[in-house]
């Protein structure tokens, strides 16, 4: 009978019970889309890292593992003494350059030779081929796709003008490839790069490898691929953290306070209701099961919709913008549900309480 | 199960007087009730003395703010005294916390309002239902086709409150307050928002609960045609009975 009633209630105000809806719909779906964009855009980068194809990165002192971020390039030279490494098939050196027009995109400077040694070679689609004049590009197919660019078209980038020598498949560290001597002119440094590549003649030499490299190379930073691919998670980005936490709160404080408002002002509403439960010879126990029961029910249909809106909001991202990446996890949909849970039992409880307290005498006199 | 303090404001009877011996249904002894109004103190009840016995259909009469409807609410448990001895059913209310009041109230007393109080989100099957749900006993399906059949509402049972007439609403409300067989129905103007001929149909029907069930009922009303009705009637004014 209890559910009757909290149903009914429901159903009694559908504008407030839309809302109350709404809002737990967009907490959940606020933190999981949020959550699921870090985690696409750092696991994408980390695939496409691994993508490459080698064992091994060389940074300079103290870089970080995010790409594009290094700021002191490590001279080329470096590349042929780690050439000489026993086990080391090839090394590739890359300069990175940060294109922020229309969008932010970290441009491989590569070596043709070496990168295809290492990365076994592009896949290209349709007609155009490798690198060849020094302001030619290659673009990968989902940037291609997103920004609609074919071969032989003119890109823009760093206030420069390629051109799209060939569309080649996603998944070799960047989504865009110039020569690396063109990336030394646009950088202002000559013969220097950012990081590199280094591929073993087998992977199980990797570990030797690299304690070779750091012996070689002791102030650098070198991380086998698994080490990497183990850093890139956002639990190592503070600042995604800190991101992905202000996003949660901020969610979970909308619901708790839409929820507390409309379990507010129903108590309000109801008194006299409330009053005649108490009549009736209802205990606090059950005005405060009615109050919370209300509340879960709301927040349960508003998790299944901010559940469902995430996944449609997810296919509308895609489609609109493909260089994204949007992560939806079930242990992070299963997360926002609790939160949107808890938020709403603790914004209906002082409302609920207050109504188990009112005074009966009162309550049936409430006009 | 409900377990509250018994007292005996009566002197105790020898064994040889017990059989012979009935105890109240209600005993008030010096009854006060204060409403504090701000800084102010407004007595409504000033010493009510009154014994009810069980099976009695008594009417409460008097004029607005003789504390008619304090004495109702604190017989059914709904507002302490402030002074004064209650014992319903051998439940001394001075022993009592709110909890136990509203047990009380859950197992014992049944209310009737004169602007009916139905929940407006339920069917009138499930107004009355409910009163068996807070009660805990579970739904009789035998007692509401009893107390449905009786009161003739069987057909309106679908029905929300605000599609039903007064005299339906009120007929639900009784349904509701009689459903889990309370000891005492306490009824506050039932006819006051009632036509002429639905105050009839209403009054007939605590009529007749009194006398088939022996139900107890202490009604209130300003109608003197409703007063007539009951076996008793109490006359109160400025917070004391006056005639009896």
């Amino acid at each position: 009978m209890i559910n009757k009633l909290i149903i009914s209630n429901i159903l009694h105000r559908p504008i407030r019970t839309a809302v109350s809806i709404l809002a737990v719909a967009i907490e959940v779906g606020m933190v999981i889309l949020v959550v699921g964009l870090c985690h696409g855009l750092v696991n994408e980068s980390a695939k496409r890292i691994e993508g490459v194809g080698a064992d091994i990165l060389v940074q300079p002192p103290g870089a970080s593992f995010l790409m594009g971020l290094t700021q002191a390039p490590m001279p080329v030279k470096i590349g042929d003494r780690l050439a000489e490494l026993p086990h080391v098939l090839a090394v590739a050196p890359v300069l990175f350059v940060v294109n922020s027009v229309a969008g932010l995109n970290v441009i491989y400077g590569i070596d043709m030779d070496s990168f295809d040694r290492v990365t076994g070679g592009f896949v290209y689609h349709g007609v155009g081929g490798p690198l060849q004049a020094p302001y030619d590009i290659l673009v990968d197919d989902v940037y291609a796709k997103a920004n609609n660019t074919k071969v032989g078209q003119t890109l823009k980038l760093v206030d420069h003008e390629f051109h799209v020598a060939g569309v080649v498949e996603h998944g070799k560290g960047a989504r865009l490839f110039i020569p690396r001597p063109t990336a030394e002119d646009l950088q202002g440094v000559q013969d220097k790069a950012s990081i590199f590549y280094v591929k073993c003649t087998d992977p199980a030499y990797t570990e030797k490898t690299a304690e070779a490299i750091q012996t070689l190379l002791p102030n650098n930073t070198i991380r086998p691929i698994k080490e990497y691919m183990a850093l890139m998670t956002s639990n190592n980005l503070p600042f995604l953290n800190a991101f992905i936490s202000v996003m949660i709160g901020i969610a979970v404080g909308i619901g708790f306070l839409v929820i507390f408002l409309a379990m507010y002002t129903t108590i309000t509403e109801r008194t006299r209701e409330i009053g005649i439960l108490k009549s009736l010879g209802a205990s606090k126990a059950y005005i405060i099961v009615a109050i919370l029961g209300e509340a879960a029910l709301l927040a349960a249909v508003g998790i299944v919709a901010g559940i469902a809106g995430s996944m449609i909001t997810r296919k509308a991202v895609l489609a609109l913008y493909p260089t994204i990446s949007v992560d939806l996890t079930w242990d992070w949909r299963l997360y926002a549900a609790c939160l949107a849970l808890m938020g709403s039992l603790l914004g209906s409880f002082y409302p609920a309480l207050r109504a188990a307290q009112l005074d009966p005498v009162d309550a049936l006199a409430y006009e | 199960m409900f377990i509250s303090p018994v007292i005996h404001l009566a002197p105790q009877p020898d064994e040889g007087e017990r059989k012979d011996h009935v105890e109240p249904i209600i005993c008030t002894k010096g009854l006060k009730k204060i409403y504090r109004l701000g800084k102010v103190d407004v007595p409504a009840l000033r010493g009510v003395d009154l014994v009810v016995q069980e099976g009695e259909f008594i009417a409460v009469v008097g004029p607005s703010g003789c504390g008619k409807s304090t004495l109702l609410h604190i017989l059914g448990g709904l507002t302490g005294p402030s002074d004064g001895q209650v014992c319903v059913d051998g439940n001394d209310f001075r022993l009592m916390s709110d909890a136990d009041r509203t047990r009380f109230r859950r197992h014992k007393i049944g209310f009737v309002f004169q602007r009916f109080n139905l929940l407006p989100t339920l069917s009138a099957r499930d107004n009355i239902a409910i009163a068996q749900d807070i009660q805990g006993n579970g739904f009789n399906p035998h007692r509401f086709e009893t107390v449905t059949r009786m009161l003739g509402i069987e057909e309106k049972l679908n029905h929300r409150p605000y599609a039903l007439s007064g005299g339906e609403q009120q007929r639900v409300a009784i349904a509701r307050a009689i459903i889990c067989e309370p000891k005492i129905l306490l009824a506050d103007e039932p006819t006051g928002n009632l036509d002429t001929e639905n105050s009839q149909v209403v009054l007939d029907m605590l009529r007749e609960l009194n006398r088939t069930f022996r139900q107890t009922i202490l009604m209130i009303t300003h109608n003197p045609d409703a007063a007539g009705v009951a076996d008793r009637i109490i006359r109160m004014r400025d917070g004391r009975i006056i005639s009896d």
